[in-house]
């Protein structure tokens, strides 16, 4: 898919492991695994404001478009 | 899901399998009417519910065998359908039924009903084609009557198959929604 989640580099960047991004977002281990292997159909606005709000980014910082070879 | 959906459900669940063992006793009936008229042609004059088709064997042996393989393989897809439907209640989750398995089974299911339909469709212009030849055939009409039924009973479940399948592309991307 030519979204790219780059959920992980910020978590890195910022420090901070799923478990907890997991309580301050409040969302299941599984749902935040599903989005940060990629796996994700969607993603809702509330979602992606709770995460920018806890790792204190842009949606941009998170999301990436990179085009199909 | 409501208390009665679960009842009729269990309702269906019986009478499928009540039908399942009714059309598996014909089928099986049937086959050893088959396999016994092979040995010892003169069963043929009373073969399963008092079936009789002497004359067609005395007219042509190949008609004969012809015309009781339709019918044996009928009895046996229709078996096999309802032994399709009774998988199909038997695995199908009412409080999710969206499932790859359900879609796939009811697919089959309409695939099978269609084919069956056709299939007595066949028989019954083939045995009307030979009543040209003094050959009577009312007695094999309870076989196919209800094959038109089949034709349009496959359109509808193929109709509601094709719903199931988009309705598990939307569980799926409803499941992958974070």
């Amino acid at each position: 898919m030519p979204i790219i989640v780059n959920l992980d580099v910020m978590m890195a960047k910022r420090k901070i492991s799923l478990n907890e991004l997991s309580t301050r977002v409040d969302l299941t281990l599984s749902n935040l695994s599903i989005l940060k292997t990629g796996k994700a159909k969607a993603v809702r606005f509330s979602t992606l404001e709770a995460i920018c709000k806890a790792l204190d980014c842009q949606p941009g910082d998170i999301l990436e478009f990179v085009e199909d070879e | 899901m409501s208390k009665r959906d679960n009842l009729i459900f269990k309702g269906l669940h019986i009478i499928a399998w009540i039908i399942f063992v009714a059309l598996c006793i014909e089928a099986g009936a049937l086959l050893f009417n088959f396999i016994f008229s092979i040995f010892k042609p003169e069963v043929v004059k009373n073969l399963y519910q008092k079936l009789d088709l002497s004359e067609m064997y005395q007219f042509n042996q190949g008609i004969f065998y012809g015309i009781y393989s339709f019918i044996l393989f009928i009895a046996v897809l229709k078996a096999y359908l309802f032994y399709l439907v009774i998988l199909l209640l038997s695995k199908m989750d009412l409080s999710k039924p969206f499932s790859s398995y359900v879609s796939t089974k009811i697919t089959n299911i309409s695939y099978l009903t269609l084919s069956v339909g056709l299939i007595s469709y066949i028989a019954q212009q083939v045995v009307k084609s030979l009543e040209h030849y003094g050959l009577v055939s009312e007695q094999l009409n309870p076989f196919w009557a209800d094959s038109q039924a089949y034709i349009l009973m496959s359109a509808v479940i193929y109709v509601i198959a094709t719903i199931f399948s988009r309705g598990v592309e939307i569980q799926n991307e409803n499941d992958l929604t974070v």
